[in-house]
């Protein structure tokens, strides 16, 4: 009698539990998870995926890249027209487009908005000296003078950093950041603001295509199993993917498969890669560097790693900035590995010593190093010792450029939608000795390799646009791919995953989900 | 008793003496190991890629081109005057982060106690009731294994099997994301109260029910034992065995005399949980997603953001040192026996 009592009083609270305490989301708008904390909302600030995707949304671009990777118009009225001596961009931009705040869009707010990221941007280097200053010779008229001949600012001015903000409304702010507010044209406007959770409400004098959701409440969990758990018990409707992971992703990738999720792909725009310190032995040697690239199996790796949801790669430039799928890099042949070795005196009793330093934050980073170290243990154990060590990445990356670590696995996202964001971030050097960078990218690559050619290609590529400046970027990759400062092993794009009753997530070429366009469907 | 209450009060004021060496003890050892430890905060801020002009201005902006003794008595000075400085990562000021991580910290350490005291009371009454048979042994069992059990592992758990299977509750956060919180002290609970809004009180205790109540089980046992034990050793001894020569009721016996005594040890062992749950049960804010002061040490910590993590590193040891000193002065006032 007792225990059907208990049984009882347990079913009542169970239910009362289910059916009254469990908040109901009754409303149109959607809620999206991503990881992590926005700590800011200020374009000169944020440095972060989320910031941005959110940014995207509470703010407009001059141009935006388009699913393809084209420049497509967004605040301006059509494509920027580069003067004869390609000195002057000029942008004439589109009229009656108002702030959240009310105020009106033009060339004033423009200006104001990219010469405050130029003061005190956080990644104000990515325009370095392109830009000497800007004119508004009429109201809706902006002119960018450059400091040298600069094919790579189109695709900078795609950049969310550079989103225009009501100077009205920033006049405080003009050399400060303000995190936790923004006043910008874009399709939401920002409700409410935490570092946890920000609300956003449809701009409903938006100058473009209206939202097709009744707003977006956007949300933070700190670990990838919350995310899972959250979009599994449906407690959220779209997920982000950014930090989860392998074998989470690969289970969302099922169930979208067997039509339980929809799934969103964005373009592949991170790589990584093995950078080796080519300013020493052993690999100072081209041979010693092929080798080692030729006994990389990425197949393997992509498989046991990511369950093939990263594809392998032999390129360091995204296959989406480039017209052709060339490989440059040698594929995985550890025969060839083997004869190069006894060329340079190794296998005949004799390893070398191979130290691979991954970041052991990065879960998958490890898992590249064991599988790269039991490949090597069972083909060419007698030619190479490899000896795996992890370091927190923030310490990886303040080495990197000291020259710690003769090997470092690491990726790269191109902080704009050109290859010369991959190339230059790599290969560009400032002084050179022979064939070594004593200051420059390069350096803080960890690779300290350099080549006077490749100085001048990214010089003659600055002049030049079209198809005869990206052929000259791909030239310089053929350049690296032959020299091997690098060895690329993967390749791999951001992923959203939604509930069936919403529309599936749609990126950009920016790798950027349109928030606007979720809307809640029939199932 | 005028004597012992001034007694009481020297002894306090020794005991309050010794908080400021301490305190500089601490600040002196935060400030040297943020500082041998690898990484460099500027990487942090600006990524690997940021050229050298960038850094080094930054560098010079936060004051890491000073020599280290500069630094020091340039933190010392500000630390004296409740100025932690600005976070390197949000340029916020630390005081004002501080204070919005503190309130969620403690709303779920002190429901969590809460908690803790409501599970592992009753069963360490009715381990010492059921003395030496099964129910007894369970009951201990009981106390060892939550006691055993790792924190992160009992919250995934927790979280695993009621909100992703059962999705009775939240995964994590403190409060409905469709919905504004009410904002006046930073206690959601008591904010709820405050503005009477009984809906964000179900609200809010519906999102602490889960880390509170997984916390609280796994706090349990050391309340279900300390219970059991000290109630256990006072039914034994001498005073209460003359109570009962001389006719004292059970009940009065244990109401008026075992009871304050077996509790004098728990008051200190909840002052230092609860100590210790206010500077954040670290892996159960990750775990939760729960806004607290550790999780957002745990996140200044993998930022390198130095000015933050001595920040709450200083303020947490000042409230741990403070709640020590209460609980300290507390148990002299309270027990007679004490000699000070």
């Amino acid at each position: 009698m007792q225990n059907k009592l208990f049984i009882s009083s347990f079913i009542c609270l169970f239910s009362l539990i289910q059916f009254s305490c469990v908040p109901k989301n009754n409303s149109k708008r959607i809620i999206v998870a991503s990881s992590g904390k926005v700590e800011s909302l200020d374009p000169a600030r944020v440095t972060s995926l989320k910031s941005f995707q959110l940014l995207s949304s509470l703010g407009d671009t001059l141009y935006v890249l388009n699913s393809d990777g084209k420049l497509v118009p967004e605040l301006a009225l059509d494509m920027p027209i580069l003067s004869n001596d390609k000195s002057k961009i000029t942008i004439n931009l589109k009229e009656n487009i108002y702030f959240h705040d009310g105020t009106e869009f033009d060339a004033k707010a423009m200006k104001f908005s990219i010469d405050r990221f130029m003061r005190i941007g956080i990644n104000k280097y990515i325009l370095g000296d392109k830009i000497n200053f800007i004119e508004t010779p009429s109201k809706f008229k902006l002119v960018i003078n450059l400091n040298k001949p600069s094919s790579s600012i189109n695709a900078l001015l795609t950049s969310i950093n550079l989103t225009p903000v009501s100077p009205s409304f920033y006049k405080d702010y003009a050399d400060k950041f303000l995190n936790d507010k923004f006043i910008g044209t874009g399709k939401y406007v920002l409700k409410n603001f935490s570092n946890e959770k920000q609300l956003l409400e449809p701009n409903i004098r938006y100058w473009g295509v209206k939202p097709k959701n009744d707003g977006i409440n956007f949300i933070g969990y700190e670990n990838s199993s919350s995310l899972y758990g959250a979009l599994k018990s449906k407690q959220i409707d779209v997920l982000l993917s950014n930090s989860i992971e392998d074998i989470q992703r690969n289970e969302l990738n099922l169930s979208s498969k067997e039509k339980k999720l929809r799934e969103g792909i964005a373009p592949e725009t991170q790589i990584t890669f093995i950078s080796l310190r080519t300013n020493s032995y052993p690999f100072s040697s081209r041979n010693i560097r092929l080798a080692i690239s030729k006994s990389i199996n990425r197949n393997l790796i992509s498989k046991k790693v990511s369950y093939n949801l990263r594809k392998p790669l032999r390129n360091i430039v995204p296959p989406i900035f480039k017209e052709s799928n060339q490989d440059f890099w040698p594929e995985y042949n550890p025969k060839e590995a083997r004869i190069l070795l006894e060329k340079e005196g190794f296998c005949n009793g004799k390893k070398l010593n191979f130290p691979l330093t991954y970041r052991s934050n990065v879960p998958s980073d490890k898992l590249i190093s064991l599988i790269i170290q039991e490949d090597i243990k069972n083909n060419l154990s007698d030619c190479i010792s490899i000896d795996i060590n992890g370091v927190e990445s923030t310490t990886m990356y303040e080495n990197l450029s000291k020259g710690v670590y003769p090997t470092a696995i690491y990726d790269w996202t191109g902080l704009y939608s050109d290859p010369e964001a991959y190339l230059k971030p790599l290969l560009s050097c400032n002084e050179i000795v022979g064939n070594i960078c004593k200051e420059g990218e390069s350096v803080l690559s960890g690779s300290f390799w350099a080549s006077r050619e490749i100085e001048n290609l990214f010089e003659e590529s600055d002049s030049k646009v079209g198809n005869y400046r990206l052929n000259n970027l791909i030239k310089i990759e053929k350049i690296a791919s032959e020299s091997i400062p690098y060895i690329p092993i993967w390749i791999s794009s951001q992923k959203a995953w939604s509930q069936n009753k919403i529309s599936k997530p749609i990126f950009n070429g920016a790798g950027i989900i349109s928030l606007s366009d979720l809307e809640l469907i029939n199932e | 008793m005028s004597r012992d209450l001034n007694k009481l009060l020297n002894y306090s004021l020794i005991k309050i003496s010794l908080i400021p060496l301490m305190l500089w003890i601490i600040s002196s050892l935060v400030f040297i190991l943020l500082r041998v430890a690898p990484g460099d905060p500027v990487d942090a801020i600006l990524g690997s890629s940021a050229d050298e002009v960038s850094r080094e201005i930054l560098r010079n902006k936060l004051g890491l081109n000073e020599s280290l003794s500069n630094q020091y008595f340039a933190y010392i000075n500000d630390i004296l005057h409740l100025n932690f400085g600005l976070s390197l990562s949000t340029e916020e000021p630390v005081l004002n982060i501080i204070l919005k991580s503190l309130p969620p910290s403690i709303e779920l350490g002190f429901f969590s106690i809460l908690s803790a005291i409501l599970i592992g009371f009753p069963m360490g009454f009715l381990g010492l009731l059921k003395r030496g048979k099964k129910t007894d042994y369970i009951v201990r069992m009981f106390g060892i294994a939550t006691y055993a059990i790792p924190p992160f592992w009992g919250a995934m758990l927790a979280q695993l099997f009621f909100s992703v299977y059962l999705n009775i509750f939240p995964i994590g956060g403190r409060f409905p994301i469709f919905q504004q919180q009410p904002q006046i002290t930073g206690f959601l609970v008591l904010d709820s109260i405050l503005s009477n809004n009984i809906i964000a009180l179900k609200d809010s205790f519906y999102h602490l029910a889960l880390p509170t109540i997984t916390l609280g089980f796994l706090l349990s046992g050391i309340f279900n034992r300390s219970l059991r034990v000290n109630l256990d050793k006072t039914l034994k001894s001498d005073y209460v065995d003359a109570a009962k020569c001389r006719g004292i009721s059970r009940q009065r016996i244990f109401l008026n005399h075992a009871l304050p005594n077996a509790l004098l040890p728990i008051v200190t062992i909840s002052g230092l949980t609860m100590a210790s749950l206010a500077g954040g049960a670290l892996l159960f804010e990750v775990t939760f997603s729960w806004p607290g002061i550790a999780l957002r040490l745990y996140e200044a910590i993998s930022q390198r953001d130095y000015t933050l993590v001595q920040g709450i590193v200083i303020f947490t040891s000042m409230l741990i040192v403070s709640l020590n000193l209460f609980v300290d002065i507390l148990i002299a006032y309270l027990d007679p026996r004490l000699e000070y």
